[in-house]
């Protein structure tokens, strides 16, 4: 049954991943985009991850979706059907591409995960909670520099363009 | 539950930078003249360089947050190998603000749409109008980007733990790809903005990946529990593949960032198109920081396997050789010094493909080295371009001795040090590096390295050459016809390229105290 489930759900992210780089118009690929990240949520609940999945819902979809789908309707001549979907390089990247995808299967699969943590916390998320203030209190603290180097480069980016 | 015991000292100089960018922010909106805010992150940054100075006379290593020197909660170290890479940082990035005070006008300022006729015409000379009310300069933004770029960096070089040195990667990243693109007068800039970010995101993707493979075969993300749980048999064996995949993957990110060759093909349109105090920036304190990530690194996860060091030779190989071979051919001296930047990159990746004491030793020194002369390239460019332009082309120095004799003897040493002529800083690097080599059982690297040295010699002496040989008769005739424009640089520039000379020299001439900093540096690493 969980067989099944993860086929058709890898199925469908995968192809809406597909749609995502070929579709010509860039609106419908943000939407595209919004299926894989319900696909990826699908996988995180697969595997247990509840949490997560409730996370990816929340930032990707109800986030980061939206702010692409915003930048794209508040940005002119963003969507010229006249660009060339593929440039002369396309055979060698994309062979490159596949041999990364060789080699991270390879070794993916080549290597016996283990099945059951021996120390799974009772309460993972309680425990997620803890060693954001304890143990990575200071990557999630200085996470907060990133975000206003970001938001000084928007600003910059954006203001006052003719 | 448990708090984490904060070292404060350990993150003094980012406490510091961090909150002069954000004082600046702050004083933008109330400070009409923006050259005070260049000042005031210039003592931010000096000061922050003090604080690295105590941090070292406190103790060697002191780790921040929970636990002992090898608890699982480090996330950063103040060793040596950390403080002398923030050290080159900080030097880099105050002589980069001293760069910029005069001239941040030229690409931070610009009109309020509406007014681009009025733009149009006095586009030559902003620095002489005062600001109107119809012009914004965007210098404070400017200061404080590179200031937290600078926060990032240090981070990087003293950061432990995979996390932050991936959150201090991403943060001097993401200042930078703005800086390349302040210049919105230029489309090059631009250009070269989003060229940078595109593959900087590309290269974020890798870096991540990697860590996600190396945590899943070592368990944590800390390089000391890294180093620890890859001790021989404690690691089980079905793990085993994840982690060179892992550490190739990380290689690979790291290759973007330092620009090593085959994946270098951003680095000369951002050299570029950036501005040029940015370009100075860019090119010496990325790979300051860098390097010093890529060092614990590789002392932690790669634990100097022979294999590896193959795989960096190679790169360190194919580095010099295309850098070198390239900036042959340019006419640019922008597009000139950023293919040698990467050629140095290769240089500096022989020093820790020997990976021995001694290799990693002269890494270290020719890194500083290498912040002196580059840094100092580019800013005797920047005092020889023109305003409206963000480029110097080989005519623009024709005859530089006869107009301004200073600048170019100035210029002559940057380029014999970093052809690498005795006794300046740029000889003694490559002599350290390439002993390292010899020393570890890689004399052909060496030979390949020194080969490459006399490659890269023709095109600086060609430099030198263009300055001091061209017939000055001719060059006052264009001056006195208005071909070429008679620019003297401000003192504010002319001092940054006198501090690179004396860092250039002095580092070259009067070593033991930075030898030894470097060797007690070095001493704490894992190496073979």
């Amino acid at each position: 049954m969980e067989q099944l489930f993860f086929i058709l759900l890898a199925l469908l992210t995968l192809s809406a991943a597909l749609m995502v780089v070929t579709t010509r118009n860039l609106l419908h690929a943000a939407f595209w985009l919004i299926l894989v990240f319900f696909g990826i949520a699908g996988f995180f609940i697969l595997l247990h991850a509840e949490f997560l999945a409730v996370v990816q819902v929340l930032i990707y979809i109800g986030a980061i979706s939206t702010l692409i789908i915003f930048a794209i309707m508040l940005t002119r001549r963003i969507m010229d059907p006249q660009q060339p979907r593929f440039n002369s390089q396309w055979g060698l990247v994309g062979g490159l591409a596949a041999l990364l995808f060789v080699v991270l299967a390879a070794v993916t699969t080549r290597v016996a995960w283990p099945t059951t943590s021996a120390t799974l916390p009772a309460e993972p998320i309680k425990q997620l909670g803890a060693d954001f203030v304890g143990v990575y209190a200071v990557p999630f603290e200085v996470a907060s520099v990133l975000l206003v180097v970001a938001m000084i480069g928007a600003i910059i980016i954006a203001r006052e363009r003719g | 539950m448990t708090f984490p015991t904060l070292n404060f000292p350990v993150i003094a100089p980012q406490i510091v930078l961090v909150a002069a960018a954000l004082i600046i922010l702050l004083a933008d909106l109330m400070v009409a003249n923006k050259r005070i805010l260049g000042w005031i992150s210039l003592i931010a940054v000096i000061g922050a360089l003090a604080a690295v100075f105590v941090c070292r006379s406190d103790s060697a290593a002191f780790p921040l947050a929970l636990g002992g020197p090898s608890g699982p909660g480090t996330m950063a170290l103040a060793d040596g190998l950390g403080l002398f890479a923030s050290a080159a940082v900080l030097i880099a990035a105050g002589l980069a603000i001293l760069l910029a005070i005069e001239r941040v006008g030229d690409f931070s300022r610009f009109e309020k749409p509406g007014s681009e006729k009025k733009q149009a015409r006095s586009g030559d000379h902003p620095i002489a109008e005062a600001p109107g009310p119809q012009v914004t300069d965007r210098a404070g933004a400017y200061y404080a980007l590179l200031l937290l770029a600078t926060a990032g960096m240090t981070a990087m070089a003293t950061a432990s733990d995979l996390m932050t040195i991936f959150i201090a990667l991403e943060i001097f990243s993401l200042a930078l790809y703005i800086l390349v693109g302040f210049n919105r007068r230029d489309l090059r800039s631009g250009e070269a903005a989003l060229k940078y970010f595109l593959l900087g995101a590309f290269a974020s993707g890798f870096f991540l990946y990697g860590i996600a493979l190396i945590y899943a075969a070592t368990g944590t993300t800390s390089l000391e529990a890294i180093l620890h749980n890859i001790q021989p048999m404690s690691i089980s064996l079905p793990f085993r593949p994840l982690l060179p995949v892992g550490m190739g993957l990380l290689l690979v990110g790291f290759g973007f960032k330092l620009a090593l060759v085959p994946f270098h093909m951003w680095t000369p349109d951002a050299y570029q198109g950036a501005p040029t105090p940015v370009t100075a920036f860019m090119s010496v304190a990325t790979k300051a920081a860098a390097f010093a990530a890529l060092i614990r690194v590789l002392a932690a996860v790669a634990s100097y396997d022979r294999p590896w060091l193959l795989a960096l030779a190679a790169l360190a190989v194919l580095t010099m050789t295309l850098g070198n071979l390239a900036a042959l051919r340019q006419t640019s001296l922008k597009r000139m010094l950023a293919y040698s930047s990467i050629a140095h990159a290769g240089y500096l990746l022989i020093g820790l493909a020997a990976g021995n004491q001694l290799g990693v030793e002269g890494a270290l020194y020719y890194l500083l080295a290498y912040t002196f002369m580059n840094l100092g390239a580019f800013a005797v460019l920047l005092a020889v371009q023109r305003r409206d332009e963000n480029d110097v082309t080989g005519d623009r120095i024709l005859g530089l001795a006869g107009r301004q004799p200073l600048l170019a003897a100035l210029m002559a040493v940057l380029m014999f040090s970093l052809a690498g002529i005795p006794p300046l800083a740029g000889f003694f690097g490559k002599l350290y590096v390439f002993s390292g080599a010899v020393e570890a059982g890689l004399a052909w690297l060496a030979i390949v390295g020194v080969l490459n040295s006399a490659l890269g010699a023709y095109y600086y002496l060609r430099v030198t050459i263009l300055m001091f040989m061209a017939e000055p008769a001719e060059s006052d005739q264009e001056i006195s016809s208005g071909k070429v424009e008679t620019l003297q640089p401000g003192w504010a520039v002319m001092t940054t390229v006198v501090l690179a000379v004396l860092g250039t020299i002095v580092l070259g001439l009067w070593q033991w105290p930075w030898t030894q900093t470097i060797a007690q540096a070095v001493s704490t690493l894992a190496l073979r």
